[in-house]
């Protein structure tokens, strides 16, 4: 495997972090009314 | 605070325009199916299946996907925004040039000119002006979504912004080439990597183009429909962020079993099967939000469009990742099973999705009634039922050629010879042309009830905005 598989492959790990963060945050129990909001609010936009 | 006043013309001329160019990819995809089974039917130069099949293809995906996709983001994007377009010249003159930029590809493919990139076939001319396009798109609706008044953006929102840059880089890597003349270019990658980044930028075109945006619309006019707010918004964030991390990594499973690196194959193909994940937590989501208002599938024409729809992506998006996988791959890539998995994408999961947005949208864009509830069910048989002939005869045709091609004679020699096996298709593509027909009246007839709509409908009644498609 050269420099850029390696490249590669590191940059795949380092968004996979940045996705299991986005997954933590939005599953937190205290987020959960502030994430859920939206779909009550689009249901009155007209 | 008074009610925003919303930009409702301009939505209205994007969803004439991209019927007019969907009624045109479809009657071309007619021909060229006809072509198949009676080669007399073409003629040379201009009406030959080589240059009629990409016209069928850049005016299905950029005239009535790309052209949808303009109509419901401007529509979209108030609403959710709570404010008006940012700049309604900017809209027009988007308007004009895509009209002008589908025209003018339409005609240098007739006449021949192509880069020879599939879903990328027009020269670097029409290149340019595909950027300045959707930059000028890009601007409007990012402006919109930064001068919001809602603090948190929905979901659809997401897909539409993802959609947005998604294509604009696809787009410009892809089309780096040096041009040699007036006409003719060439691609600035040569070799392997020149497949590589071609199916990167034309699988994730699918997934910008064809996944990203119908999503939108589809978590939009969902609950707008039922009158019911989706299931959960967090398990649309999380679909959403893992499906934009992994899609981006799978185009190179359009290059199994080829010279590109074997890692990057085997990348392709894992990410490939990952991507079931996000794909069915929107169809869950989607089936979950339904939950107690299964009736309205009886009763709600709109709503067996978006369900259909959706079990559709569902449905594409389990065939797609088992194809990815090499063994599989090795067996049908090259065969006709792929035309056949590809048209379930966009005859029935895109195209579903985007007609019922329209008819979502004509009583609030016209101000009139649906002029007639039964001729959108008929419209919605139609569809459904030429779909379904196309892709299901594609895939038995597929299964066949392939084992023809696998099969070997004692001694190592081929069984079959690449005529004998074509001859074996032509039942196949006889049914694939005649479900194109119906699929074909299937639009006419909903045109028609479009522009009868326009013409005749009734004003709708107040109730009628609030939950739309009641039958």
């Amino acid at each position: 495997m050269d420099m850029a598989s390696i490249l590669y492959l590191g940059v795949t790990f380092g968004l996979f972090i940045i996705f299991v963060l986005i997954v933590r945050n939005t599953y937190r129990r205290r987020n959960k009314e502030e994430k859920e909001a939206p779909k009550y609010r689009m249901m009155n936009d007209d | 605070m008074g009610k925003p006043q919303y930009h409702t013309d301009i939505v209205k001329s994007f969803v004439n325009w991209s019927l007019v160019w969907g009624v045109v990819a479809v009657l071309v995809g007619v021909i060229v199916s006809f072509q198949m089974v009676n080669p007399d039917l073409n003629y040379p130069p201009y009406f030959t299946f080589g240059r009629l099949r990409p016209i069928h293809t850049n005016a299905g995906i950029y005239g009535w996907g790309v052209g949808t996709i303009f109509a419901m983001f401007l529509y979209m994007a108030q609403r959710l925004c709570k404010t008006p377009l940012w700049s309604l010249g900017l809209a027009k003159f988007q308007l004009w040039l895509f009209n002008i930029t589908i025209a003018a590809s339409a005609v240098t493919l007739l006449l021949g000119y192509s880069s020879t990139l599939e879903y990328h076939e027009m020269e670097w001319p029409i290149d340019i002006m595909i950027v300045v396009l959707w930059v000028t798109f890009s601007i409007n609706i990012i402006m919109t979504i930064i001068k919001r008044k809602e603090e948190q953006m929905y979901i659809s929102l997401w897909y539409m912004m993802a959609a947005i840059i998604g294509i604009a880089i696809l787009f410009t890597v892809n089309a780096l080439a040096v041009p040699v003349s007036a006409f003719k270019s060439y691609s600035i990658f040569a070799g392997t990597n020149s497949a590589n980044v071609q199916w990167w930028f034309g699988h994730n075109a699918v997934a910008m183009a064809l996944t990203a945006p119908p999503l939108a619309m589809f978590y939009y006019f969902l609950p707008k429909t039922t009158g019911v707010p989706i299931y959960s918004h967090r398990l649309s964030i999380i679909s959403f962020w893992s499906l934009i991390f992994m899609y981006l990594w799978t185009g190179a499973h359009h290059l199994l079993w080829t010279p590109v690196p074997d890692w990057i194959q085997t990348l392709a193909m894992a990410f490939s099967i990952m991507l079931i994940a996000p794909s069915w937590g929107s169809v869950i989501n989607g089936y979950l939000s339904m939950k107690g208002q299964w009736h309205q599938m009886r009763d709600n024409y709109l709503v067996k469009f978006l369900i259909l729809g959706i079990t559709f992506y569902g449905l594409q998006t389990l065939q797609g990742p088992m194809q990815a996988i090499r063994s599989f791959s090795a067996f049908i890539h090259y065969t006709d099973w792929v035309p056949g998995h590809i048209h379930m994408g966009t005859m029935g999961w895109v195209s579903l999705v985007s007609v019922a947005g329209i008819y979502f949208l004509l009583p609030r864009i016209y101000g009139r009634e649906v002029y007639s509830i039964p001729l959108a069910n008929l419209h919605f048989w139609l569809v459904v039922i030429g779909q379904l002939i196309w892709s299901t005869s594609m895939w038995i045709a597929g299964v066949l050629q392939a084992g023809m091609w696998n099969a070997m004679n004692a001694d190592g020699s081929l069984t079959y010879t690449f005529t004998e096996t074509m001859v074996e298709m032509y039942p196949y593509w006889w049914i694939r042309a005649i479900g194109g027909i119906i699929y074909l009246i299937g639009i006419l007839v909903f045109i028609y009830n479009v522009y009868m709509t326009v013409q005749k409908g009734k004003e709708p009644a107040p109730k009628l905005l609030e939950v739309e498609g009641r039958a």
